[in-house]
């Protein structure tokens, strides 16, 4: 018992600064950020180059943030990691014109108070994204500090974290745990393959998103998103996003 | 001159008798007849409560006695009280029995006129002699649920078994008292030192037996014979057959001197030892009949405790603490004949609707079937529960608030086995919290899953509601009830009873029933109709949100099932699974163990690897029962050893035996009544 | 050219002990792998002739079915009373979607049915006709947390079919990749299983030691679950001098933070009576239904891929051996705790001796069919094998048997007839992944 004390007291205070301060490197690492370019380096891009991106991101304008999966191969002609976790971090139209919540002030989209219940449901991830999510719980993150909780129950819920690509299997399950919820109620999707299937968009048994099963409020992207990323997912459910100037 | 109480109850009495013949004739009649008989039986009670006691008839005896049937405060009080079960369960019955046969509503009507008499009786043959026929019609009636599969035969076998010998200990009890009165009379019995004793331990086995409590319990009879009989006949049975065994112990008491204190002490202990197992057997019990007999048990281990606080209180000289205790007992009897006929009553309703009376079985059902009945069954079931303000939190507040002031008996044995008693009680009283979420929670709350084809029986609700009523005004008006039943405490005490009642700040004198020492004036207070007033002025605010949100839009989800279907029959809790804690918890005393069948024994995780199906099952042991059997068994071993060394075929050794017993017999008359 | 890690056999002339346990045959069932584990070596027999206990395992494994199976491995249990609890697939207690029965008549757990598959994704198929750099894409993600040890499977098994050299460093830089993961995966293993037994002090400070790691294999490959980093094109890691330096330093600090902990752990009576005796597999279970890894080696079966399949650079480096004779979750525990240690000892190892590895290419051992190669990996969870043939460069076929998958059978047959209480604690110690079973 005691020791544990000792352990406690030697290790000092872990917990992120995030969101009072901006997220460190560590919280935000390259993988974990944004891979972007002008739209005019964007539209010097060759086919064959635009091609080689695994899931097909890069677009004229913009690069689909809902859809790159991070491999960093574009790295290889020009692209470049930068962004805030609020960035990764918005509606579909936003992540795919790649800005995120990072250029407006988040409206709550369902009448919350500042305190959440959250669940995770994970209808085909790696195991990733589950990780990332409750990461939050653990001393780093610390998500009880602002309020936030992990519920057991969907019945206890306010929002549904949804990780993974809808397996045939786990398409009805997701939509009953979405009936499950009491409103009011919000859905935040959480990594590449749950915005828009990630790597797996032209597999043989995923073929239907999440948008399409459940309505999701905000994404999170990522591959998997750091956690700092679906913690700003969060907040912005609660109406408590970042603004452009408070965290950039 | 006549009271006009006595022709009322000359006319109950009549009544219930009369129900026999034209019960044969017209079942409904009988049983209409039957009702008439209890309401009478009611009335004549009350009468006899409030105005003073009567003699309703007197002749002489056999004997040459003045043998009589009368109702004093003890008689009326027992009598009102299977009255009043009595109104509901021949009311339940009118439409409840569909037996082939008339037995059931004869049977019924000769228990019911047996119990009467046997309550009123002034003389001790007359008693036993009614004793007796309850008995033979308890059995009659229990035979009566032959058409149902069941092991009837033997339930019924076992309970005349146990029935003859209460008789026969009630006999004894009777020479002794005979031996020392000279009489058959219901005199007071003066003589103290071991006959006394004698008498108080044949009358606590004799009426124990009818009783049920441990270790007489056996947990048999009461259980089994109860539950395979027909709904209204257990009623019968386990609301106020035991009830005669009450009665019969307290006409004991209220006639043998004041007692050592271990005769007290003797009650406390087989007392809490019964409420105990009653509660775990109850808590364990699958059976929608078998789980409230199991709670009778309990219950009336409760009252012998009650009783029990009062004979030492008496012996040592704490009046005070013994009218206290003399008041719960009484009160105790009241709250669980009446809360109990309730039950056995809806256990009938179950098995009607779900054509089961197993827990595991019914899974819920009743509340869509017969919600007026549920709701009525869940008021019952949480009075035995104590739940406040229903009658039974107010007897066991007062049975607990005599044990606390076990601390007064003086001597340490006692105030050891008080508190000893004390804490048996309060576990008693959690388990059977348990026993009755359970019951009510798979029978009438559970919202079950297979429920469609499930006919709901008709007219058998309103006798169980009204029973509930009565629960719920007993609780509310308790104080009230105590200042009534004054007379009969009076009598058990041989002293002018001055009921435990008073008033405390804004609570007006009268509405409170209080406990006092000779120290504390006030040794512990609660005022059951100040707590109603209280619960129902607290319960406002959500009766009118209820009601509110019943105009508000609401959205039904499905079951959380883990994001599966809605969970199927077979994926619900099953009333067994919930009390397996229990059986493994307490496999000591239960003797719980696990069997598998049809792929060998199993005791290692990789005994069982093919993939055929096995069967499993746990067991629960009543280790009475095994007591019981090794007795039989022994019984048994040794009357065929005799019969074989006596009567082995050979005309010569059966010759010798006559011979030799006629000379033992000869021998012994010849020194016990020739010339001195 | 790595030694052949296996001896090879043809049909019946191949006898298992009862010392053998299948551990990979192949969808057709024309190729199976069987470990001896008396003699630690493993047999390649063409089409095998499967005794009835190996066809039993095998059904318990991935087959051609897509979809949810159940992993059943007892009988059908009835009796009075008897019910089945659903757990699953949408929980928060599993974290992932995967399910279980449990058939109980209340508190006992008499049978335990997991069902797995929920969040099958077709990558095996997928992959078919995708470039082996494409398909590495899907294998990573596959089981995230186990990303490194199923790419270096993958590749490893695609270089042996396509019988192309590889540098000797880039097996050393998956090594590395893959020790690193192994202590990120035991960590968060420990953290669950502490986390079972409401020891929550000490679960946080594991989680943190865990989170402190995946910012060392972040720095370190620019991922913190490794995506990437052992792709051929992927364009750069942090192995420089001072990279190496700077992982050395915040290895040093979570091993000291590490042992400290698992120090107090120790001395915590509450902790080890939950786990102690609690979800018991006999080692004769273990080998009959074909567990693998910690699991294995917690019923004191002494196999380890790194030692009996060894490969550049585990033939060059000291692997210690970690079993425990009692088959709970006290001993899985104990297996993965001390596995952590062996891992930071080999890291310091491959650190140590970073400059001096040789610029050559290793030549991968032959495969075992034209354009068909097999790999084995010891993942976190145990023995991985990977099984692909490669034409024109790009994936013909892509078959794998995976460490989670075989330790299903196992996980149910521990809990029967253990309390409720127990399901937590049995769960966890197995740690196996219902991402990597479901491919």
């Amino acid at each position: 018992m005691t020791s544990w004390i000792r352990h406690s007291a030697a290790r000092g205070i872990l917990t992120s600064r995030y969101p009072d301060r901006a997220a460190t490197d560590e919280e935000l690492p390259e993988a974990g950020r944004t891979p972007t370019a002008h739209p005019e380096e964007l539209a010097r891009l060759s086919d064959g180059e635009r091609s080689l991106c695994p899931t097909g991101a890069i677009r004229e304008q913009a690069v689909d943030q809902g859809r790159c999966i991070r491999c960093e191969r574009c790295f290889a002609f020009g692209l470049r990691p930068l962004g805030s976790p609020a960035m990764n971090v918005g509606t579909r139209e936003e992540l795919r014109e790649s800005a995120g919540l990072a250029d407006r002030r988040p409206t709550s989209v369902a009448p919350f108070g500042t305190s959440l219940h959250v669940f995770m449901i994970d209808v085909g991830s790696c195991h990733a994204c589950n990780a990332e999510v409750l990461a939050l719980g653990t001393p780093y993150y610390d998500l009880n500090r602002l309020g936030l909780f992990f519920t057991n129950s969907p019945r206890h819920a306010d929002v549904l974290v949804v990780v993974g690509v809808p397996t045939p299997e786990m398409v009805e399950p997701l939509r009953r745990t979405y009936e499950a919820m009491p409103g009011p109620k919000a859905v935040l999707a959480v990594g590449a393959c749950a915005i828009d299937r990630g790597i797996f968009a032209d597999g043989p048994r995923t073929g239907s998103s999440v948008g399409e099963i459940v309505p999701v409020d905000l994404y999170v992207a990522g591959c998997p998103p750091p956690p700092v990323a679906i913690l700003e997912g969060v907040l912005a459910l609660a109406g408590r996003g970042a603004t452009p100037e408070e965290r950039r | 001159m006549i009271d006009p109480g006595s022709v009322v109850f000359l006319a109950a009495v009549a009544a219930l008798f009369a129900a026999a013949p034209v019960a044969f004739v017209r079942r409904r009649a009988g049983y209409t007849l039957s009702l008439a008989g209890s309401l009478l039986v009611v009335t004549a009670a009350t009468w006899a409560l409030a105005v003073g006691p009567f003699t309703v008839v007197s002749w002489t005896g056999v004997l040459g006695s003045d043998v009589s049937l009368r109702l004093d405060a003890l008689s009326a009080f027992f009598v009102l009280v299977a009255g009043i079960v009595w109104t509901a369960t021949s009311f339940y019955s009118i439409g409840y029995d569909d037996e082939p046969s008339a037995g059931l509503a004869v049977s019924y009507a000769l228990t019911l006129g047996s119990i009467a008499i046997l309550i009123t009786a002034t003389d001790w043959l007359l008693f036993l002699a009614a004793w007796e026929a309850m008995t033979l019609a308890a059995y009659w009636m229990i035979l009566e649920a032959l058409g149902r599969p069941s092991r009837v035969y033997s339930a019924a076998f076992v309970f005349l078994a146990f029935g003859e010998a209460s008789t026969l200990l009630v006999a004894v009890m009777i020479a002794a008292t005979y031996s020392t009165t000279g009489t058959f009379a219901m005199t007071a019995i003066t003589v103290a030192g071991p006959l006394a004793s004698v008498i108080f331990v044949a009358a606590v086995v004799g009426f124990g037996l009818k009783m049920g409590v441990a270790p007489f319990h056996m947990s048999e009879w009461l259980p089994i014979a109860h539950s395979s009989a027909p709904s209204n006949a257990s009623a019968v049975l386990s609301s106020t057959l035991t009830l005669a065994g009450v009665y019969g112990l307290f006409r004991v008491v209220t006639l043998l001197p004041t007692g050592p204190s271990w005769w007290g002490a003797l009650l406390l202990v087989i007392g809490a030892v019964s409420a105990l197992l009653g509660a775990i057997f109850a808590s364990v019990s699958e059976h929608a009949k078998g789980l409230p007999a199991y709670s009778t048990i309990e219950n009336n281990g409760l009252i012998l405790v009650a009783l029990g606080i009062a004979l030492v209180a008496r012996a040592q000289g704490l009046p005070t603490l013994a009218t206290f205790a003399l008041y719960a007992a009484l009160f105790q009897a009241f709250a669980h004949a009446v809360t109990k006929a309730a039950l056995f009553l809806f256990a009938g309703d179950v098995e009607r609707t779900m054509r089961t009376y197993d827990l595991t079985r019914v899974r819920g059902g009743l509340k869509d079937a017969d919600q007026l009945a549920s709701g009525a069954s869940v008021v019952a079931a949480l009075s035995l529960a104590a739940a406040p303000p229903l009658a039974g939190f107010v007897s066991e507040w007062m049975i607990l608030e005599s044990l606390f002031q076990s601390y007064q008996f003086g001597q340490p044995t006692l105030e050891f086995i008080g508190l000893l008693s004390g804490a048996i009680v309060a576990l008693a009283a959690g388990l059977v919290l348990v026993a009755m979420l359970k019951f009510i929670g798979f029978t009438a709350l559970w919202k079950p899953t297979h429920s469609a084809g499930a006919v709901p029986a008709r007219g058998l609700a309103a006798p169980i509601a009204a029973l509930a009523g009565v629960v719920v005004a007993l609780g509310v008006l308790a104080p009230w009830v105590l200042v009534f039943v004054t007379p009969t405490a009076s009598q058990l005490l041989g002293t002018t009873a001055i009921a435990p009642i008073g008033g405390l700040l804004a609570i007006p004198t009268g509405w409170s029933i209080i406990s006092t020492t000779p120290a504390l004036s006030m040794f512990g207070i609660l005022s059951p109709p100040a707590i109603s007033i209280a619960l129902a002025v607290g319960a406002l605010p959500a009766i009118a949100y209820y009601a509110a949100g019943r105009r508000r839009a609401l959205r039904r989800a499905d079951a959380w099932s883990g994001g599966r279907a809605p969970p199927r029959t077979s994926e619900t809790y099953t009333s067994f699974g919930y009390s397996t804690g229990m059986r493994i918890m307490l496999h000591s005393i239960l003797g719980t163990r696990e069997i598998r069948r049809s792929a060998g024994p199993l005791g290692t995780i990789s005994e069982i690897r093919s993939p055929e199906t096995y069967d499993v099952e746990l067991e629960v042991l009543d280790v009475f029962k095994s007591f019981y059997d090794v007795l039989v068994r022994l019984v048994g071993g040794t009357a065929v050893a005799l019969q074989r060394a006596i009567m082995p075929g050979r005309v010569g050794r059966y010759l010798a035996y006559i011979l030799s017993m006629t000379l033992i017999v000869i021998v012994y008359v010849a020194i016990a009544f020739g010339p001195r | 050219m790595s030694p052949a890690p296996f001896d090879v056999a043809r049909g019946s002339a191949f006898r298992p002990s009862d010392r053998t346990a299948l551990a990979y045959v192949s969808r057709d069932g024309a190729l199976a792998l069987y470990n001896d584990y008396a003699t630690h070596r493993s047999t390649l027999v063409h089409e095998p002739v499967l005794r009835g206990e190996d066809l039993e395992v095998r059904a318990r494994w991935r087959g051609a079915a897509p979809g949810p199976r159940t992993v059943s491995v007892g009988g059908r249990v009835q009796g009075y009373g008897v019910f089945t609890f659903p757990y699953g697939p949408v929980a928060m207690g599993t974290a992932e979607a995967g399910a279980f029965d449990l058939v109980t008549y209340g508190e006992r757990i008499l049978e335990l049915v997991p069902t797995v598959g929920y969040k099958d994704r077709g990558i095996e198929q997928a992959v078919v006709g995708r470039t082996v750099e494409d398909a590495a894409l899907w294998v990573e993600r596959r089981a995230g947390v186990f990303a490194l040890a199923h790419v270096s499977a993958f590749l490893a098994a695609a270089e042996a079919a396509a019988g192309r050299s590889v540098p000797e460093r880039e097996l050393w830089r998956r090594a590395l990749a893959q020790e690193l993961q192994r202590i990120q995966a035991h960590l968060r293993l420990l953290a669950r299983v502490a986390d079972g037994a409401s020891q929550n002090v000490g679960a946080a400070q594991v989680h943190a030691l865990e989170e402190e790691l995946l910012r060392a294999i972040s720095r370190c490959f620019g991922h913190r679950w490794g995506f990437g980093a052992l792709l051929p094109a992927h364009p750069s890691d942090r192995l420089d001098r001072n990279g190496r330096t700077e992982l050395a330093d915040r290895l040093g600090r979570i091993s000291r933070g590490f042992n400290g902990l698992w120090e107090t752990f120790l001395t915590s009576r509450t902790f080890i009576d939950r786990i102690q005796g609690t979800g018991t597999v006999p080692a004769a279970e273990s080998v009959r239904w074909a567990a693998v890894g910690p699991t294995l080696r917690a019923s004191s079966i002494a196999w380890d891929d790194r030692l009996r399949q060894p490969s550049v650079p585990y033939t060059d480096l000291f692997v210690p051996l970690a079993t425990e004779a009692n088959g709970d979750a006290l001993a899985r525990v104990l297996v993965r705790q001390e596995e952590i240690r062996a891992s930071f000892l080999m890291l310091e190892q491959m650190l140590e001796r970073w400059e001096g590895v040789g610029a050559g290419e290793v030549i991968p051992s032959p495969g075992i069919a034209p354009s068909r190669g097999i790999a084995r990996v010891e993942a976190p969870n145990g023995d991985l094998v990977y099984d692909v043939t490669i034409a024109d460069g790009r994936v013909a076929s892509l078959q794998s048997r995976s460490p989670s998958e075989a330790n299903w059978p196992v996980m149910a047959l521990s809990l029967r007839g253990a309390v409720f209480t127990d399901f937590v604690f049995s769960l966890e110690s197995f740690g196996s992944s219902f991402a990597e079973t479901d491919g």
